[in-house]
Order: C-alpha cells, then structure tokens, then sequence
C-alpha cells in the first residue's frame, strides 16, 4: 500500500472511531494509534466538538412544541373507524382541492402537470372505449399474460395488471393509447352490472411521487398520482368515495 | 404501540433532521408533514424489522431532494475563501452568540451531498449503514463524503472563531 492509501485507511479508521462503529479491538487499535499521532488526536478532538455544536444548534428543535399541522398529519385516522388512512389523506386532498384551496398540492410541482394530463387522457378514452359493447379492448383479458408483457414493454416500466376481484371487476382486457409521453397502457373493468372503470398507466420518465389528483369531466371521475416511475389515472363513472376506494386498491395492487 | 403513536414519537427528531437539512423552518415542517402523510399512505409496505427512523428518514430525504429539483434551485457552494475574504471577520465579542448561527451557516455552505451526510452522522447519529442506505450509496462513499464534509466544516468553523485553535482577530 502506499503512504497515501495508508492515510486514507487511518483517517477512515479515526472517522469509524469518532462514530462508535468500531469493536472493541479496533478502538483499542485506533487509542493506540492517536497517542502516538497528536495530528489524528486533534482530528477526533474536532468532529467531537462539530458533533456539540450541531446538537446545540439544532437540539432546541426536540423542544419545540409540534405545530398543529403536523399533529393533524396524523389525526384522524385513528383505528376505531373504518376509514383507512389513505382513504382519510384521499378525503383530505378532496377537502383542499373544492374546498377553495384548490391548487395548495400543485405547489410548485412539475411532475403534477404530467399526472394531470394522464388524468384528462383517461378521461377521454374512458369517455371513447367504456361505451364499446364489442371491441372495448384489444387484447382481452382471458390473455392476461400476454397483455401484461405486451403493455410493460410498450409503456417502457414494469408493472403488474392489477386483480380487482376483490372490488367486484373483472379484467375485460387493455389497449395502447397514444399519450402526451409516448405510450400509455389502458386496462378496462368490468362489475357485475356491466359498469366500466379504466385504469391507464404510463411512465412519464420521471421518477417521483406526487399527491393523489381528482379531476372530473361531466359525470366521470379520475383519480391520478406518481409513484416511482409509474403514473397512473383511474378514471370511471362513479362517486367520489367509491373512486376513493378503488383507487386505493388499485395502488395497493401496483405496489405490491 | 400502534403506528400513529410510533410516528407521533418521531416527529420532534424529524423536525430536527428536516431543520439541519434546510435550514429553513418553515420548509422544514413542510418537509415533516409530506413525510407523515406519504408514511401513513405507506405504512402497509414498512417493514417493521426494519428501524422507523431511518424509513422515515428515508422518505423525507428523497422528499426534499425531488422538491429542490422540483424547483431547480441550485445550491450555490461558497468556498471557503468566499467567507474569509467576504465577510470573515467576526468581532471577538460576537462569538459567542454567533456560535449556533455559524455551525448553521456553516451547513449552509456545504454541498447537498456532503450536508446530508454529516447531519445524518454528525448530528442524528445513524450508522454508515443506516446512512447507506438511507442515501442509497455504498459505506465507503459515504465515508468518504463524510470526511471531506469534516474537514470542509473544521475550516469553515475555523474561520469564524469557533475550533479554539485559530481566533479571528
């Protein structure tokens, strides 16, 4: 080794020291080390002393007492009610977005506008194929491999076709739609009493997380948010808490 | 303990994180707040294995790195000659008050890099472990992040008076 690795390797091991990550041999190594070398003494000395006046600076802040926005952050959501707690963030936003504090989530978010717009794109071809007796999809869903590989490739970020049998829809099937950022995957459902919901995915090349987004057009309702890589848009022709719930399945399943 | 109490638990130590890693206090709770909610939306997926603070941590990190892409702000790094010969000077009795302020400002100086990682360590006292995966890079960057960020610190705190090995005159 060389004597500048061997510095390195020293300095390292008076860091490794100064931060407890060291066993007992090793710091018996490194008190040697030290009292031979008051320059690697003194070095120790100061991240001490940095470590003191960063707690000065900053643990007045243990003390403070918690704003009220941060204690409600949690409130709320407590476990008797049946609300979970996402469906009471979802409750939350909905209260900001119609309750003339429309606009506070899209502070300065870029990746909003992109969500936004799938938002609309779902919309659209919700309003275009969910009417479609015959041909709402292209690939139906009895080939559900085959769709998923097909629409991840396409859209370019893996994800799975999410299962909403325990929410009362059935695959039909997906399409491809044309999207604003290239390629956009359509999923489209199917309850028992034939309603329709859509749910399209995309991968804006963005990787972020945004707020959850409610848009509506006429009697349709779209739910829309970014999570990683992926963005995704629920749209379908149903009221707010329902879409609520739907919406909070379909991230479950995408998450995992 | 339920996980809303668990996290109610965490909030003061967040907001010391968030603070050190701002410096702003109203970004600061901003910062904590996203972080409460994005946990309870995720709290399905933690893994309670694993130590909540350094989950928390985690997000709230990434959470303000997307948000200073987000707005393009850049952080402009001063060197440390900017300082001595900007606005070095420090009369001997504002020392002390200026203290807390210069470690603050000090902070400030670093890049965002070598910021996060010495208030992860030096302040919040995580493992390189913790700390690697938190920052999601390896323990030997972090350490070597960790020692330029000292010695970046060890200067800029020197030239304001505070290591008693160089007063400013």
């Amino acid at each position: 080794m060389t004597n500048e690795q061997n510095e390195h390797m020293d300095e390292w091991a008076l860091h490794a020291y100064a931060d407890g990550e060291l066993s007992p041999e090793q710091r018996a190594e490194v008190e040697a080390l030290m009292a031979r070398d008051p320059e690697a003494a003194r070095k120790v000395a100061d991240w001490k002393r940095q470590r003191e006046l960063l707690r000065t600076a900053f643990d007045v802040v243990l003390d403070e007492p918690v704003p009220q926005q941060l204690a409600a952050a949690l409130r709320g959501r407590a476990a008797p009610s049946r609300v979970t707690p996402w469906l009471a963030m979802a409750a939350a936003v909905l209260l900001l977005l119609f309750g003339g504090l429309g606009g506070w989530f899209l502070k300065g978010e870029s990746a909003a506008t992109t969500v936004v717009d799938l938002g609309r794109q779902a919309l659209d071809a919700h309003t275009v194929y969910a009417v479609e007796v015959r041909h709402p999809v292209e690939v139906p869903g009895t080939d559900k491999d085959h769709l998923q590989a097909w629409l991840t490739k396409r859209v370019g970020t893996a994800f799975t076709v999410p299962d909403l049998t325990d929410q009362g829809y059935a695959l039909l099937g997906g399409r491809l739609l044309s999207g604003d950022e290239g390629p956009a995957a359509m999923l489209m459902y199917e309850d028992k009493a034939g309603q329709r919901v859509s749910v399209v995915l995309a991968a804006p090349g963005t990787d972020t997380e945004t707020a959850l987004k409610v848009q509506e057009k006429g009697k349709l309702i779209a739910c829309t948010w970014q999570d990683g890589k992926l963005s995704v848009a629920v749209a379908g022709d149903m009221a707010r808490d329902p879409m609520m719930v739907l919406a909070k399945a379909v991230y479950d399943k995408l998450e995992g | 303990m339920d996980f809303r109490r668990q996290l109610s638990a965490e909030i003061p130590v967040l907001r010391r994180f968030a603070r050190a890693l701002t410096g702003d206090p109203a970004l600061a709770d901003d910062l904590v707040q996203d972080c409460l909610e994005r946990a309870m939306l995720k709290s399905h997926i933690y893994d309670p294995s694993r130590p909540l603070r350094a989950w928390l941590f985690t997000m709230l990190r990434n959470l303000h790195i997307s948000g200073l892409r987000r707005n393009g702000r850049t952080t402009v790094v001063k060197t440390v000659d900017d300082l001595v010969n900007g606005e070095g000077a420090v009369a001997p009795e504002q020392e002390n008050r200026l203290a807390v302020g210069s470690v603050s400002e000090a902070l400030n100086r670093l890049s965002p890099q070598h910021r996060e990682v010495i208030v992860l360590v030096g302040l919040e006292e995580m493992s390189y472990r913790d700390v690697s995966e938190i920052l999601g890079v390896p323990v030997g960057t972090i350490m070597s992040r960790l020692s330029r960020a000292r010695e970046q610190m060890r200067q800029l705190l020197e030239d304001r008076g505070h290591t008693g090995l160089r007063r400013v005159k």
